[in-house]
């Protein structure tokens, strides 16, 4: 039972989230190491022998999907995290950055998939970009047979994996910009005579980097292990390894769970090989590069080149923009043939169609999200009061420790970790539940809520609350009457965020749903193999109209409650 | 060699600061401008720096050593300025934090040794491979002063320099900082609310109202 006097004294939230996250994890590994080494009991596999690894090693186009992966994932954060700084280096402070700022929101609630999907609608060979120049300048009036989609070098996935990345690591460093004395540093700088991007590239840069770090992680086991971006651009046939491990794992052949489980961990271990390679490139790159930060030079070539790295961020708007505006147009069209720029006809029929059909993944999809960002909000804010109280009596804070386990879902490849989690709950019964189900989005929509929400939640100011304990005299009161009204504007915004990124899971559903649920990206990704363009763009739409709702309603509300209050305006 | 103010003029929405102010200062000369705070004597120092907010328009002509500067951005006019804060890089060494002064013409060796003597000045001899936020406040002062000297700056700006340190450190600190101006012999303007940070002798220009 809860403590009725302080969620601040107790340590239950906390304790916790450490101790379901750690089983969880622990649970993941469990179902992944066994059946690797051929012990499933649900199989009758009982005696453990390398077979499965062997079957893993020897399984035909094995070699060419890790290299999709290599080449995809390697390319994607290489260049995210490279074009994030150097765009930042020159464009902070200029109005494209101002712009962009503005456009965050709205770009990281996109889900992958439905980006992904009107991504592939503007580059294929039919998509917009050829029927732009065509027959004009090309002079095709067929497309042509370029593989500029599902390339067999994972090169079209790896593109799209940037532009969803840039704007993840633009908002991680502005969020840590705020704790660093930008203005004054860059002062300092110039009043030694130093250009502004180089002291972005010597000082600034190195300072951030640390509080980026985890997020630089996250962004490589992101890129290595994506399965609905592959499914919708990656190479078909063979695939990127997370794809072949969830297609092992599907298999109606149940023995290939056990190769599935071997695909996990060697994915886990290129994903760790990745963290591994960009934490001694940060050494090798601080050690190499001290000399040249003293070394008294003021000038840089990124000045000079400074219009070049704006394209990075007008890239992004751009391209977001314009394959949201081709999922409109083409749930709209009736006849569109190819190299026409606009349908010959327009129709509502996918859309009367898409509504009708939809209904149930759209419920689902809904109430799993609203579940999972709320019950990740009593989660976070339980906390975070635990952490207040803690910094206030000078008690241990038990919330250093639990962000380190909030952040191991993000660094481990989802489809192993998630496919081992599911092979024990098929052990234990459970599966298929949605509550697991519940549970599996929660664990990657929780990293996220703590991430948005800390910063403003822990800078509350403190007079306020002891006004409100010493005017209402008891602890809930004064948290539900004062302190979360006045902070409704984070709160709200941290839940859409939370739901956000539960609408946009795609393997927690597929796995841990055991097949059983349908949501809306399940239903996108699965229709994107094949189906009709015109009903895949109402359900990539719906997908992406549902968390732009969510964020629309949550930056309304606040203003809506406190249209008179001036005070509580920003 | 001397920093020249002529008919130095901020307005904002049309309405001036302070009356046009005409200054000259000669190297080793510190001049001080008082006033109460509001009266836009940090605004001044901007606009001479270079880092004028830009709701306000200037008016009038700024010279180093007889070079304009009035519209060079802030990093072209070899201007250096000693803030309130210390501003040292947290997470480089004293030594990396003055090397990074120094200009790129001067050799390796040479570097070394230009910042070993800095320190050796200031008595703070050994002190390269140390984190700044193990210093004291008055060892960080002087660190920065050093810092902001040793890109050769060919005048100094400070802006409240002294108010964050204790009252005995103020007078040590102060002390050191205006013998170092007078041996570099540059021209030197001090914005401060304190009567007692005038350097004795010093020309003191109150701004009026205009």
């Amino acid at each position: 039972m809860l403590p009725l006097t302080s969620l601040g004294k107790s340590g239950f939230f906390p304790v916790f989230i450490m101790a379901s996250f750690g089983l969880t994890l622990l649970a993941g590994l469990l179902g992944t190491v066994l059946p690797s080494l051929d012990y499933l009991p649900v199989i009758g596999h009982t005696r453990f022998s390398w077979s499965p690894w062997q079957e893993f090693l020897s399984y035909p186009g094995i070699f060419s999907s890790i290299r999709v992966t290599l080449i995809s994932g390697i390319t994607a954060s290489a260049s995210a995290v490279g074009l994030s700084v150097f765009w930042a280096c020159c464009a902070h402070g200029s109005r494209t950055w101002r712009l962009f700022e503005k456009a965050l929101s709205p770009l990281l609630s996109i889900p992958h998939a439905a980006f992904a999907i009107g991504f592939g609608f503007l580059i294929a060979p039919s998509g917009w970009l050829v029927r732009m120049v065509s027959p004009g300048i090309t002079g095709f009036s067929s497309p042509p047979d370029w593989i500029l989609l599902n390339d067999p070098y994972g090169l079209s996935l790896a593109a799209a994996l940037v532009i969803k990345e840039i704007p993840f690591l633009v908002m991680v460093m502005i969020s840590a910009m705020g704790q660093l004395d930008m203005e004054k540093t860059l002062l300092a700088g110039r009043a030694l005579g130093y250009k502004k991007e180089q002291i972005w590239l010597k000082i600034l840069i190195p300072r951030l980097y640390p509080h980026i770090r985890l997020s630089v992680f996250a962004v490589i086991a992101y890129s290595f292990s994506v399965v609905d971006m592959a499914l919708i651009l990656g190479p078909g046939s063979p695939p990127a390894l997370a794809v072949q491990i969830l297609k092992w794992f599907n298999d109606p052949d149940l023995s290939l769970k056990l190769v599935a489980a071997c695909g996990s961990l060697f994915l886990f271990a290129l994903v760790g090989a990745g963290i591994g390679a960009a934490f001694l490139m940060e050494k090798i790159l601080g050690f190499f590069l001290a000399p040249w930060v003293v070394n008294g030079r003021r000038r840089s070539i990124l000045t000079r080149l400074k219009p070049l790295f704006l394209l990075p961020g007008l890239g992004i708007m751009g391209i977001t923009g314009a394959a949201t505006l081709l999922l409109v147009i083409w749930s709209f069209a009736r006849q569109w043939q190819f190299p026409e720029v606009l349908p010959a006809s327009w129709s509502l029929k996918f859309w009367t169609t898409g509504l009708v059909s939809c209904f149930y993944p759209f419920v689902t999809t809904l109430l799993t999200g609203m579940a999972a960002a709320l019950l990740g909000l009593v989660l976070t804010i339980g906390c975070l009061e635990h952490g207040a109280g803690a910094k206030r009596k000078g008690t241990r804070n038990l919330n250093t420790p639990v962000f380190y386990f909030l952040y191991l879902p993000l660094l481990v490849p989802q489809i192993s970790f998630m496919a081992g989690i599911q092979l024990v709950l098929v052990v234990v019964n459970l599966d298929g539940s949605w509550i697991t189900l519940l549970w599996s989005h929660l664990i990657f929509v929780l990293p996220y809520l703590f991430m948005v929400l800390q910063t403003t939640y822990l800078s509350y100011d403190q007079r306020f609350w002891d006004q409100a304990l010493l005017l209402k005299r008891s602890y809930f009161p004064a948290l539900f009457r004062i302190k979360l009204p006045m902070l409704v504007r984070p709160v709200l915004f941290s839940f859409a965020i939370g739901f956000s990124v539960s609408v946009a899971q795609y393997i927690p559903t597929m796995v841990v749903g055991a097949g059983r649920f349908s949501t809306l990206t399940t239903e996108a990704v699965s229709m994107a193999s094949g189906s009709d363009r015109r009903a895949l763009a109402v359900y990539a739409l719906l997908q992406q109209a549902l968390p732009m709702i969510i964020y629309a309603l949550a930056l309304i509300t606040p203003k809506i409650l406190y249209y008179n209050r001036k005070g509580m305006q920003v | 060699m001397c920093l020249e103010l002529e008919n130095l003029h901020i307005q904002k929405q049309g309405t001036s600061l302070f009356d046009p102010v005409n200054l000259v200062i000669a190297p080793g000369e510190i001049a001080t401008l008082m006033g109460p705070s509001g009266c836009g004597k940090s605004t001044l120092l901007s606009a001479v720096s270079g880092s004028l907010d830009p709701v306000f328009t200037l008016t009038g002509k700024i010279r180093l050593n007889g070079r304009e500067i009035t519209s060079l951005p802030m990093e072209d006019r070899n201007i250096g300025i000693l803030f309130q804060e210390d501003l040292l890089f947290p997470h480089m060494d004293i030594g990396s934090n003055l090397a990074f002064a120094l200009r790129e013409n001067i050799p390796g060796p040479e570097r070394r040794a230009l910042v070993g003597r800095a320190l050796e000045s200031a008595g703070l001899e050994g002190f390269e491979k140390r984190d700044p936020s193990s210093l004291s406040g008055g060892q960080k002062a002087r660190v920065s002063l050093l810092r902001s000297l040793l890109a050769r700056p060919g005048a100094l700006l400070m802006d409240e320099p002294f108010s964050r340190l204790d009252q005995t450190l103020k007078a040590v600190i102060r002390t050191f900082v205006f013998s170092r101006i007078e041996e570099m012999n540059i021209p030197a303007l001090l914005v401060t609310h304190d009567p007692a940070d005038c350097p004795g002798g010093g020309r003191i220009i109150n701004l009026d109202k205009g």
